[in-house]
């Protein structure tokens, strides 16, 4: 707890919650002997709607589309983990061909995700270019996304038991065409930052991420992984479409934010690897499960869907008593648990660490607040 | 199996219920009750066979709370959730009250101070109990069933 | 003495609204972007524009400053810079005042700029200026050094500080090709003293919003630019002169050779800034203190070494 005004020795500095840096409304209490941060308080809640306090005053389908805007980079994730979840309580099977567009999105989603990333990262390191490299690729996404979705960020798109859409030819042929693009993209993005000395510099042995750590505090996502620990909901506890393909899950070594940042990297090559092969393997049949009932009304239960967001897991715990609007929903951000590490990770370290680590972790600040 | 780990190494505890749980319905290999007094214990026992808290949330029954806790591991699936009903309030105590697990898990402190904010339950021996969503003056806990009842609180 | 130092004054002005511009347009193209197009033929205009919007905008004091103290940095910053340009060489006749002592005075003008960073950060009476200031302090100080010792080899071979000697003496070849090493550590202290990026942290920011700058606004915030782009053209101008053989060069005139080796060393600063990530303070002031000081006194050595085996 930082007590403002009593050490005399160091003051306090406010970083946010207007500020370049702390994507999204955070703001972070810095108590600072000279230059090093002795203790980092991050300060949330600037941005609490009360999504938790919506759910139990709408039904089912009325809650669909807030989903969109707990996390807005990667939504698709967060309408998946919630469809499933409803599913799962009502009992709907979603058919194959849903399944695998579900997928397809996603990881799109996932792509565009990780490219903002990349981009808003490197912009608070200093480096002004990549941004608009990343958000070029971006563009190609959003406007592929667009065509299938109707929304370029906040999506709302997958129903109870499927998908509304099914994809059509143009969409496939732009995939497979950026496919090709970004993987020739990679080369510039490597060149530019992972292989810059600058870089490197003010990355490696910064922000050090422990097992241990990891486990008390709950980490998951990207920020785990760049500590070698290699959890991800595709592959530990396997839904949808995942189990029918073949990719890996890119692992860090020493838990420093260079590693998180080259997770980040890798993970993107796989997730191409996954839309290709969902485009080749792409089944027909329908795309909505049949005798999905106009008002859900759910048996009384409880059920808990966890997805992999590109942020770490996301779980959906919906409490149901009969009725057609659920009792309790309860989001499991990755965001809120990566988040709560930096107390502990940023003490000793210089305010230009503290961006750097900040950024590491990838938090999107309206998740956490809900 | 991480499962059986998990049922041994909760058996000395002696909790109210230690049963399996139907993945495919609800997504939990593991259910558990215990009281809110046993969750210093279960916690520290979920840790040493490397469990992580997944989640902490609290669900308003109206005539009493059930803190829920769902624990997973990074290294095997097997998710366990545990129910903890609390009292809203005892003889000794105005409102509930629940020992605090963030000793055991550092990471629990953020999840507790949300379930104080949304409702209102305090965690005893919690290193800083303060608000964490809503603004540190508010006065109102806005999950709890009875919030919005009133007119204008809606 | 007068007519110099209003073309002086003219070229100064002239030059920060073709930099601004180049800068808007270099970065642009770097960035898959175009730049500034509506304002003028591929918006050459677009300086000129802002600069009126900028001498409209009201200059805001805050109440707590130091108030002399805060009117006087951005003069202090701009004068010293002006006054440099009395002795740089646009030509063979063209220059305003070929003191004995021409290199001595650039190099000691443009320390001063560390004092007006100073003032400005310190009079701003706010914490992250104090801290931007700080840093531009530590930074000045530490490349001031390298780049002292780097002007001494060039120095040692000429053997005098009169700027139009030095360009006299590269008659035969460019001193890049017997000093290159002298020459790239001149290129970083120069970037590092002009702070651009990657050096730039005293200013342009993602952790300190603004640094030193941050309270200014309208023409005051203009003229810690204006002396910025100006400082630029001032160190290229001395890369040119003690490395690329000032104004020589086949065929076209003098002061156009000169003029376009400036723009060209200009144009390499304008490429790093686009480029490269920025780096640590702690590890700026490490390559400054213990890679970049011992290079150059290994180049001062074997220039004296070379120099006196011949």
């Amino acid at each position: 707890m930082i007590e403002i005004g009593i050490e005399e020795k160091t003051y306090t500095l406010n970083l946010g919650p207007q500020h370049p840096s702390t994507h999204g409304v955070l703001r972070v209490l810095l108590e600072m002997d000279g230059e090093y941060i002795t203790k980092a308080e991050p300060v949330i809640g600037y941005g609490h709607r009360g999504h938790e306090h919506m759910a139990e005053n709408r039904n089912y389908q009325q809650f669909l589309p807030n989903m969109g805007r707990v996390d807005y980079l990667h939504a698709l994730a967060y309408n998946q983990g919630y469809c499933m979840a409803v599913e799962k309580l009502v009992g709907l099977t979603v058919p194959e061909r849903g399944e695998f567009i579900r997928v397809i999105l996603s990881e799109l989603n996932r792509i565009s995700s990780h490219l903002v990333w990349i981009g808003a990262y490197l912009l608070d390191l200093g480096a002004f270019t990549p941004i608009l490299y990343a958000f070029d690729d971006r563009e190609h996404i959003l406007d592929l996304l667009d065509r299938i979705t109707g929304s370029r960020l906040t999506y709302c798109f997958y129903r109870f038991g499927g998908a509304p859409r099914d994809l059509d030819e143009e969409f496939i042929t732009g995939v497979r065409a950026f496919i090709k693009r970004l993987r020739s993209r990679f080369r510039d993005y490597e060149s530019l930052v992972t292989k810059n000395a600058i870089f490197i510099n003010r990355t490696r042995d910064v922000g050090v991420i422990t097992r241990d750590q990891a486990v008390k505090y709950g980490l998951t996502g990207p920020t785990l992984r760049g500590s070698g620990i290699a959890y991800d909901i595709r592959k530990s506890e396997p839904y949808s479409a995942y189990p029918a393909f073949d990719f890996q899950i890119p692992i860090g070594e020493k838990g420093d934010v260079f590693d998180r940042y080259l997770v980040r990297i890798l993970e993107m090559e796989q997730s191409l690897r996954i839309i290709e092969q969902a485009l080749n393997q792409l089944p027909n049949g329908p795309i909505m499960a049949d005798k999905v009932p106009k008002r859900l009304k759910p048996a009384a239960g409880e059920v808990y869907q966890a997805v992999e967001s590109a942020r770490g897991e996301f779980g959906c715990y919906i409490v149901s008593q009969g009725d057609i609007k659920p009792y309790r929903i309860k989001l499991r951000v990755p965001s809120f648990g990566n988040l709560s590490i930096l107390p502990e990770v940023a003490v000793d370290t210089l305010v230009a660490d503290l961006v750097a680590i900040l950024g590491s972790v990838d938090v999107v600040i309206p998740e956490i607040d809900r | 199996m991480l499962k059986d780990k998990l049922k041994a190494a909760l058996a000395p505890l002696n909790l109210a219920q230690v049963s399996d749980g139907d993945y495919a319905k609800t997504g939990y290999h593991l259910e558990v009750a215990a009281g809110p007094e046993q969750m210093p214990a279960v916690a520290q026992a979920m840790l040493d066979q490397g469990c992580f808290l997944e989640s902490f949330t609290a669900v308003d029954l109206r005539e009493s709370f059930t803190l829920v806790y769902h624990f997973a591991s990074f290294d095997e699936l097997c998710r366990t959730v545990v129910h903890a009903s609390l009292m809203k309030e005892t003889k000794e105590a105005k409102g509930a009250q629940a020992p605090t697990i963030s000793r055991v898990y550092p990471g629990a402190d953020w999840y507790e101070r949300e379930v104080y904010d949304l409702f209102g339950i305090k965690f005893a021996g919690h290193p800083n109990l303060k608000r964490l969503l809503l603004p540190e003056d508010a006065d109102f806990h806005p999950l709890l069933k009875d919030f919005g009842a009133e007119p204008g609180n809606d | 003495m007068i007519i110099g130092l209003i073309g002086v004054i003219a070229l100064v002005a002239t030059n920060a609204l073709f930099l601004i511009w180049m800068e808007r347009k270099v970065s642009a193209h770097m960035q898959l972007r175009l730049g500034p197009m509506e304002v003028g033929p591929h918006g050459a205009v677009q300086t000129v524009a802002d600069a009126l919007k900028l001498m409209g905008k009201e200059l805001i004091t805050p109440e707590e400053v130091d108030r002399p103290v805060y009117w006087l940095a951005p003069i202090v910053i701009f004068l010293p810079v002006l006054l440099a340009f009395l002795v740089i060489p646009f030509s063979r006749s063209l220059i305003i005042k070929d003191m004995n002592v021409g290199i001595v005075l650039i190099l000691a003008f443009s320390t001063l700029t560390v004092l007006a960073l100073l003032m400005a950060g310190w009079s701003s009476n706010n914490k992250y200026s104090a801290f931007g200031a700080i840093r531009a302090v530590a930074q000045n100080v530490a490349y001031e050094i390298p780049l002292l010792i780097t002007v001494m080899s060039v120095i040692l071979m000429v053997g005098s500080f009169k700027l139009s000697d030095i360009v006299a003496a590269q008659g035969s070849y460019w001193f890049v090709l017997v000093q290159p090493l002298a020459f790239i550590l001149f290129i970083t202290c120069a970037t590092a003293e002009t702070n651009r990026n990657p050096f730039d942290l005293p200013e342009a920011e993602s952790e300190l919003v603004a640094g030193f700058h941050t309270e200014y606004t309208g023409m005051r915030f203009a003229m810690f630019f204006l002396a910025e782009y100006t400082n630029m053209f001032i160190t290229s101008a001395v890369a040119a002169v003690l490395f690329l053989g000032g104004w020589r060069g086949p065929i076209l005139p003098g002061v156009v050779w000169f003029l376009l080796k400036v723009y060209a060393l200009i144009f390499l600063m304008m490429w790093f800034r686009w480029t490269f990530p920025r780096v640590r303070f702690d590890q700026l002031i490490t390559v400054a203190w213990k890679v970049l000081i011992p290079l150059a006194f290994a180049n001062l050595l074997i220039t004296a070494l070379v120099l006196k085996l011949r």
